[in-house]
């Protein structure tokens, strides 16, 4: 298209891209001389101008139109200079209207301190005749909906010379392009899931916990504002509380697992604690949460099994990342190292044997997923593990030495 | 350390519907909330009926992740009651404790207790025994403990706080003891002579 206007600096002998100039260098072909400032609205040369003043009349013809705009961008980013240095021998010409209104704007142009929608009258007039004759004939759908209006008001109203988009029945502004249904779907979908959310956590303020008889998320500081969720029941518990109770000391013959891992109120187990800023209404906003939160988990390393190095007692079923390092245990011998904590060891026999023994009744206690609040054996549980030692005795311990 | 929020959350909520289930809790007179009274009714269709049992509560440093402790104050015959102590054979105030029980909730197990004793796991083997044996004998004496033991006597506080000073004790001690025990006159006259 570019190829059927004249190129400017073919006419004037001196274009260097030769052959490979996207514009004609046949002198058939019309040059382009309309004044790109006049088309914006304002040029500080009036009639002085080298450039034609006039309106792109030639729009009207079907594809000639966008061709114009985009050589006239060129055109004036190519020669910005052109109309200081060069005489105005250029044909000028102007249709009469136009020069009594632009001569008295014949002076340096400074730019309206107004906003560029407080600009009155013919001023606008020209900005819009100039700037929808290009874009009108590149389909609706490329034109961009008025951001004004998509944010809650446009303030020219009928007036705006953008397209004013359909309001979106769930946030109420006026966001959804007429022209591009992809992005219409995009918008809905992200504003439905906005709008859930919003819901959602309207819905879980509301939510008390059963142990400290307050509203979760009206807890005084922000670390206490989390829903602690059991794996196997729906009781809404804050993280805090839920975490306290599974890990407070199994007094008076609490049993850890059928008391402390239980749900406080339905007594049903579950083996572990899914932290969520959120309290979720159905089974699937359930499993998202948790599906989120191992992922989470996975991508983090395991402390216990360190690289290879370290016994993690979760096993396979331990929700971080075994990650074994080239040169580990595991990776020279294929199975994990045995079981004897190395930064706990202690010179006295008696204390190294007592520490298997409790490794393997951890083992024994924690064959299925725990809970994963507790890192390691905290001394509570190992005071716990101790105690059912000392009643089991050494009938035990014997055989669990030689491991 | 013990969530004094929540206790006083429960003692509103208790408060609330006091009518409904006649369950009482409220501080000692020393204004901690560490050491409650608890009061419940003896339960309609039992040998306990028309009784007022008072209950001391103790709450642990772990409360509510422990639970509290409970003892009956008034003197009850009763399988699962200690008769000479008062303390009460009760799985949810031992291992069956959850954080998300209430010392109202509590009690109320308490009274179910009242009215369904378990004479194979006894606190106390003399009423167990009777119960089993020769559980006539057994309501009889219950009955007569309720009756002497669990009545709020139909005198006065006036009345009593007169009989006691009769007795020789000082006035204002009569009335603090009274009011400590919840106006049983034979709870205060016990430890006014204790004291």
């Amino acid at each position: 298209m570019s190829k059927r206007v004249l190129c400017k600096f073919f006419a004037h002998g001196a274009c260097l891209k030769g052959e490979r100039c996207e514009f004609s260098h046949d002198w058939k072909d019309p040059s382009n001389n309309v004044c790109t400032f006049y088309l914006k609205g304002v040029c500080a040369y009036g009639s002085r101008c080298r450039y034609e003043h006039v309106k792109p009349l030639r729009s009207e013809s079907p594809g000639s139109s966008s061709s114009t705009s985009s050589r006239q961008s060129l055109v004036s980013d190519s020669s910005p200079l052109g109309h200081h240095s060069q005489n105005l021998s250029g044909g000028v010409f102007l249709t009469p209207g136009v020069l009594t209104e632009l001569s008295a704007l014949s002076r340096p142009f400074f730019p309206s301190k107004e906003p560029a929608w407080k600009v009155e009258s013919e001023q606008l007039d020209f900005v819009d005749a100039g700037n929808i004759g290009g874009p009108r004939t590149s389909g609706p759908a490329d034109r961009p909906i008025c951001s004004f209006a998509a944010a809650g008001n446009c303030p020219r109203g009928e007036n705006c010379p953008h397209i004013h988009g359909n309001i979106c029945p769930i946030c109420g502004k006026q966001c959804l392009h007429p022209f591009r249904p992809e992005e219409r779907e995009e918008h809905l979908k992200t504003c439905e899931k906005k709008q859930k959310n919003l819901e959602a956590l309207k819905h879980s303020q509301e939510i008390e916990c059963s142990v400290c008889l307050e509203r979760v998320l009206s807890k005084p500081t922000a670390a206490e504002r989390k829903f602690g969720l059991l794996s196997e029941c729906d009781h809404p518990f804050c993280i805090s509380c839920i975490r306290n109770w599974r890990s407070s000391s199994p007094t008076s013959g609490m049993d850890v697992n059928s008391a402390l891992r239980a749900c406080p109120i339905c007594r049903k187990l579950s083996y572990f604690v899914i932290p969520s800023v959120i309290w979720y209404s159905t089974k699937e906003e359930k499993q998202e949460i948790i599906d989120n939160y191992k992922a989470k988990l996975r991508s983090i390393d395991c402390k216990h099994f360190d690289f290879g190095n370290g016994n993690c007692p979760f096993g396979t079923s331990c929700f971080y990342k075994h990650t074994v390092k080239p040169g580990s245990y595991v990776w020279k011998y294929q199975r994990p190292p045995p079981r004897r904590p190395t930064q706990r060891r202690s010179n006295a026999l008696d204390m190294d044997t007592l520490f298997d023994m409790v490794a393997d009744l951890e083992e024994m206690m924690f064959d299925s997923p725990e809970d994963l609040d507790i890192f390691c054996l905290d001394p509570v549980e190992i005071a716990y593990v101790l105690r059912q030692l000392a009643v089991s005795s050494d009938s035990s311990s014997d055989e669990e030495i030689n491991i | 350390m013990i969530d004094f929020a929540r206790v006083q959350k429960e003692l509103q909520e208790c408060s609330r519907d006091v009518e409904k289930s006649g369950i009482k809790v409220s501080p000692k007179s020393d204004g901690s909330l560490a050491r409650l009274i608890g009061t419940i009714p003896g339960p309609v269709g039992t040998p306990y009926e028309g009784g007022t049992f008072q209950i001391d509560i103790s709450l642990p440093d772990g409360y509510p992740f422990e639970p509290p402790k409970m003892q009956f104050a008034t003197k009850v015959w009763h399988p699962n009651i200690s008769s000479q102590s008062g303390a009460i054979c009760l799985d949810i105030l031992k291992d069956q404790w959850s954080p998300a029980l209430t010392l109202k909730t509590a009690l109320l197990s308490v009274q179910a207790l009242l009215s369904a004793p378990q004479p194979d796991d006894p606190q106390d083997a003399v009423v167990a025994q009777q119960y089993l044996r020769d559980y006539q004998t057994f309501v009889g004496t219950a009955r007569y403990w309720t009756e002497s033991f669990a009545k709020i006597s139909s005198l006065g506080v006036e009345e009593k706080v007169q009989k006691l000073v009769e007795m020789g004790f000082p006035e204002a001690q009569v009335r603090s003891t009274l009011e400590v025990v919840g106006g049983d006159e034979n709870l205060a006259l016990e430890k006014l002579c204790s004291s």
